[in-house]
């Protein structure tokens, strides 16, 4: 399609590279374009990244080979319910030669931090996470340790194994951009991946595909794309939509409106535009706001998810449109 | 308890629209207490929950109340509670106003017998009203008595009803629809959502305000449309069932010092208010005549006037006999009769005495002097105001034979009376010689003139024609036939003139109302008839004005100008035999029935159509044309828009200038894309509120299989669009006309043939622009609502 009209040479650079970092994951996992082509999303828009399915479809995967295809450090966390917060943020320990407090770096002073399982850990541990998902900084002993970008989490939940767990309360919730389900791959994926990983991990094989350095400017290109005033009320009566929905007791927070609109500026660049349309929120409407609401007891007995409500909304909100003339 | 008052409301609002039929607001006062009396006992029985059979007698008993103390007090005791005496009081009153409504015509003067006869309908009205809607909770039904209130002007008086009492009425039956929906529906129904909001708005809990707001909606709406509708319409009626605006009098001045404008002054005297009495006559046959004072006798092409009165001191009525009547032969049998009249005080400065034609003996002190050729009666120094004096005339007594066996007329009285202006309208002529039969004695064509105005032409009688202008006479005669005694006078002396009768226009009195062994004549009785000449038996009065209410009241048809079968023939001979044996006057036939004289177009063998050379079925055929005109608008507003649409998309395209700058681009895409919008509504492709032009042209390239080139012009222009809605620079427009052509054309191709008739014929988005439109009217109301002061703290109650 004729879709790049003067897009300019960072966003033509933005497009290669992010087909690239694509390819790389799609080679380790089969027929999950559309998640993949999310997280990618995500990280343009800095933010993070919560997949929540049954286990075994691959989300550590999908982290995982994010983590590799960018020439980045990547730290994997597996939560358990005996993590403490200083496990996540480091330590701060008596050096004997030298006398000295020195600060051990926790699993969190990377650039991709994937954080398994992240609901069987306390909520003390969960927090110390999203406060350093939030503010990008950790503090420890006082002492204010920045986190350099490209920061993201990639946090990975269990949705039916819930005993002894501590599901995310819907504060935390809404510090993800978005969330994603993996979902069951297609048999034809399925059969394939059985072809390929019957011999070794494809991840092994998998080599880095771009450098932090090349993402940070993808990032910043991201940034400059333009979002005209239409949209941005668009985004504002969407978000508007569901805090007034009869059918949900929680809408979107402001922060989900800041989220949206900086998702759909990555969506817009991934799809090699310089500016936003309303497809973009539509598209991103559902991942990125669906899991911060909470339905009614009226909803919740039509077996209605925040999904489901959501895209009613999308369906009904009006778009921006000229008058006509 | 809100029911009882607003149909109280409503009945009050209706009777405001009996305003033309009486003369000052006397009657609406009383009326208005009787409906207040109603309202109160309805209020109260509201209160009070009294048992609704007992209500409307209770009502009743009041309203009597009301009226004994209104118009009887003097004779109940304490002024109000009913005696034997103010019962057989109200009784007479009742009786008088029920003798006097046909005996009047509109407006009638405030007499205690119709104002109790008003007021005791109007409480009536209000008391079936309150029953109806307060005590049944009928309101719909309710209007079925107040329409009944409101029609009395509309079957009384011919005139339009003014809009803005029409207004008041409408409105205030919708006060009472409104007040009875909201006790019906205030505890439960759903929010009508009358048209889209521009953004979304959830589910709102039941609220009456919005439903009143939609009930106040269609109410107005449906009032301004009944009101705006009859003026759109072509009609092909002079008179509207609204009148816009009344015909403002602008009657001309130009009084001589000693001569009146005596047109101008019987306009004058017909629309004055009051209705006083200009002077009491007997007779000794005890039958009414015309009196007349002027004679007017030179048509000007615009009006009638008169001939300097010449009055030589040997002609003073002192003298003895006045000079004999021009024109009448000694072979037609005359009857005398002996007149006695006294001219009222409150005449002004008359100078001219009102007399029964031909006056052959005048008593009358001062001096007095006689025209010889008009025999009209005038003084130069004193004026009639006050006088009494007695007249002798010698009446002819003219039969068909007589006048059928008139001889030629003098060369003096054809010079004279024969003249007409050479700017006369061929219509006009032509008419008169068309109505006329062209092999007729004199006599018989100035019936079928007469006849012409009475019953053939379908005239009718409305005192709001204003006619002094060139066009008067053809606008009367040819273009809407309605005026008073004036235009009907003025035309048929015209007319007789064409074919070959002297004639000339009487102004005076009719012959006035009974009063006591006498006669009464009044302002409103003011009159202009025309004289036929025929020599033998002088001048007569023909009289082509409607008599009765519909007309002027008092009006009469002298005998000899009817048009008669051979029985009437026979029986008119005898008459006249026993006439002369008797020596006894007989009187011209008061209008004792006076319907019989209206124009009834379906009495009579056929009316005869307007003159103005359009026949029916090019009539029909300027209708067809209409129609058709009417249906073709929509589609050529239609291409009117898109030219215009296109028109900015090739002043975008020119080399930018200066002036068209960065706006030249954005401004044709939204035209392109408005044009667009509009293609794919007339072919009935509706378009989801959430659908982004990239959606709608994926969209119309699935599911209307487009072939890929109309694909791709339709991906175009919703990029176009895009662009211009969304980016930082509109991109480049291309070709919009072939895409939107392509479009187009793919479109119908999937479409139907029905539909794409009516995309072609009756573009449905032009109703949308009208339907738009409304909307922002609808706003308006809105917008109103707000601003009343009542409207808000009503929400609140």
């Amino acid at each position: 399609m004729a879709l790049t009209h003067d897009v300019s040479p960072r966003l033509d650079d933005l497009v290669v590279t992010a087909r690239r970092i694509n390819q790389a994951i799609e080679s380790v996992i089969e027929g999950k374009g559309d998640a993949v082509r999310l997280t990618l999303t995500v990280l343009l828009a800095e933010g993070h990244l919560l997949i929540e399915d049954v286990p075994g479809v691959g989300k550590t995967m999908l982290a995982k080979a994010l983590a590799r295809s960018i020439d980045c450090p990547v730290r994997r966390i597996q939560f358990t319910p005996d993590l403490l917060p200083s496990d996540i943020t480091g330590v701060s320990a008596y050096n004997q030669q030298t006398r000295e407090f020195e600060f051990k770096p926790g699993p969190v002073f990377a650039s991709i931090v994937v954080g398994d399982e992240i609901n069987r850990a306390s909520p003390k541990t969960q927090s110390a996470l999203l406060e350093c998902m939030e503010e990008r900084q950790v503090t420890v002993d006082g002492t204010t340790y920045l986190l350099d970008g490209p920061f993201m989490v990639i946090a990975t939940q269990n949705p039916v194994e819930m005993e002894g767990t501590y599901p995310l309360p819907e504060a935390q919730r809404d510090r993800f951009t978005a969330r994603i389900a993996m979902g069951y791959p297609a048999p034809s994926a399925e059969l394939e991946m059985l072809d390929v990983h019957g011999a070794a991990s494809p991840l092994d094989k998998l080599e880095p595909v771009a450098t932090t350095a090349e993402v940070r400017a993808l990032i910043g290109a991201v940034r400059a794309v333009y979002v005209s005033q239409p949209i941005k009320r668009y985004a504002v009566d969407l978000v508007t939509a569901t805090r007034h929905s009869p059918e949900l007791r929680l809408g979107a927070s402001p922060r989900a409106t800041l989220h949206l609109v900086r998702a759909a500026r990555a969506h817009a660049a991934l799809a090699g535009r310089d500016y936003v349309i309303p497809d973009d929120l539509q598209e991103l409407c559902v991942p990125v706001l669906a899991h911060r609401l909470l339905p009614s007891a009226e909803a919740q007995g039509q077996r209605r998810s925040p999904e489901h409500v959501m895209a009613d909304l999308v369906r009904r909100v009006p778009v921006p449109e000229a008058r006509p003339r | 308890m809100r029911l009882s008052l607003a149909s109280g409301v409503a009945t009050g609002a209706v009777a405001i629209s009996l305003y033309p039929l009486f003369q000052g607001g006397a009657w609406f006062w009383t009326s208005l207490g009787a409906i207040l009396v109603t309202t109160g006992i309805g209020v109260l029985a509201s209160r009070f929950a009294v048992p609704l059979w007992l209500v409307p007698p209770a009502q009743l008993t009041a309203v009597w109340i009301f009226m004994t103390a209104v118009f009887t007090g003097e004779e109940a005791w304490a002024a109000i509670v009913p005696t034997r005496e103010s019962v057989t009081e109200l009784g007479l009153l009742l009786a008088a106003g029920f003798d006097d409504i046909p005996r009047l015509a509109a407006p009638v003067p405030p007499n205690s017998g119709i104002m109790a006869l008003t007021c005791g309908g109007v409480g009536l009205i209000a008391i079936l009203v309150d029953l109806l809607a307060a005590r049944t909770h009928r309101a719909a039904l309710a209007g079925l008595p107040l329409l009944a209130l409101f029609t009395v002007p509309a079957a009384v008086i011919t005139e339009p009803i003014g809009w803005p009492a029409f207004i008041i009425a409408a409105l205030g039956y919708l006060g009472l629809l409104v007040a009875d929906g909201r006790e019906r529906v205030g505890h439960w129904g759903r929010t009508v959502l009358v048209r889209r909001t521009s953004s979304y708005v959830g589910q709102r809990s039941s609220d009456p305000g919005t439903l009143r707001l939609s009930g106040k909606r269609i109410g107005l709406t449906a009032v301004v449309l009944a009101i705006l509708l009859p003026a759109v319409l072509p009609t092909l009626e002079t008179n509207p069932l609204f009148g816009y605006g009344a015909g403002a009098g602008k009657g001309r001045g130009g009084n001589s010092i000693s001569i009146p404008n005596p047109i101008v002054s019987l306009r004058g005297r017909l629309t004055l208010p009051g209705n006083s009495t200009v002077m009491t006559y007997t007779t000794d046959d005890g039958s009414p005549r015309y009196l007349r004072i002027y004679t007017l006798d030179v048509f000007d092409g615009r009006q009638w006037t008169m001939t300097g009165p010449n009055g030589r001191p040997e002609d003073k009525t002192s003298a003895g006999p006045l000079p004999p009547p021009p024109g009448q032969g000694t072979d037609v049998p005359v009857t005398p009769v002996t007149t006695k009249i006294s001219v009222s005080d409150g005449v002004g400065n008359l100078k001219f005495l009102p007399l029964p034609y031909p006056p052959g003996r005048i008593d009358v002190a001062g001096d007095w002097r006689t025209d010889r050729d008009t025999l009209m009666v005038f003084s130069t120094g004193d004026t009639a105001e006050g006088l009494t004096y007695t007249v002798v005339s010698d009446e002819p007594r003219p039969t068909t034979e007589t006048l059928g066996r008139a001889g030629p007329v003098p060369p003096r009285i054809t010079e004279r009376y024969l003249r007409l202006p050479k700017s006369l309208p061929r219509k006009v002529t032509d008419l008169a010689l068309r109505v006329t039969d062209r092999n007729a004695t004199p006599h018989e064509r100035a019936i079928q003139l007469q006849d012409f105005f009475t019953r053939k032409g379908g005239f009718t009688y409305t005192l709001t024609t204003q006619g002094h202008d060139d066009q008067a006479l053809t606008d009367f005669l040819i273009r809407n036939r309605a005026g008073y005694c004036e235009q009907f006078a003025a035309a048929m002396a015209v007319m007789a003139r064409v074919v070959g009768i002297p004639a000339r226009v009487a102004i005076g009195y009719t012959g006035g109302g009974r009063l006591g062994d006498g006669w009464q004549v009044r302002t409103h009785d003011a009159h202009a008839w025309p004289e036929l000449y025929f020599e033998g038996t002088g001048w007569l009065r023909f009289e082509p004005t409607p008599a009765g209410g519909a007309g002027q009241g008092s009006a009469t048809v002298p005998p000899y100008s009817r048009p008669r079968t051979a029985k009437a023939e026979d029986e008119e001979r005898a008459g006249e035999r026993t006439t002369d044996a008797g020596d006894t006057g007989r009187p011209d036939r008061p209008a004792v029935n006076r319907r019989d004289r209206m124009p009834d177009r379906e009495y009579g063998d056929g009316p005869i159509t307007a003159e103005e050379g359009l026949s029916l079925p090019v009539r029909a055929g300027v209708g067809v044309a209409i129609a058709l005109l009417a249906a073709l608008a929509p589609a050529a507003l239609r291409l009117r828009t898109r030219a215009r649409r296109y028109r900015i998309c090739s002043r975008a395209a020119r080399p930018a200038g200066a002036a068209a700058g960065a706006d030249g681009p954005g401004e044709a895409t939204a035209a392109v894309w408005a044009e667009l919008d509009d293609v794919l509504h007339d072919h009935g492709v509706s378009r989801p509120p959430s659908e982004s032009p990239r959606a709608l042209a994926a969209r119309l390239g699935e599911r209307y299989g487009f072939d890929a080139e109309a694909a791709a012009a339709a991906a175009r222009i919703a990029m176009a669009a895009e662009r211009m809605l969304f980016a930082r620079t509109p991109g480049d427009l291309g070709s919009p006309r072939p895409d939107l052509r392509r479009v187009r054309r793919a479109l119908a191709a999937a479409s139907p043939r029905g539909v794409r008739i009516r995309a072609a014929l009756l573009p449905p988005s032009t109703f949308r622009r009208a339907r738009a439109l409304g909307a922002r009217v609808l706003d308006g109301f809105d917008r109103l609502e707000g601003l009343l002061p009542g409207g808000s703290a009503r929400r609140g109650a």
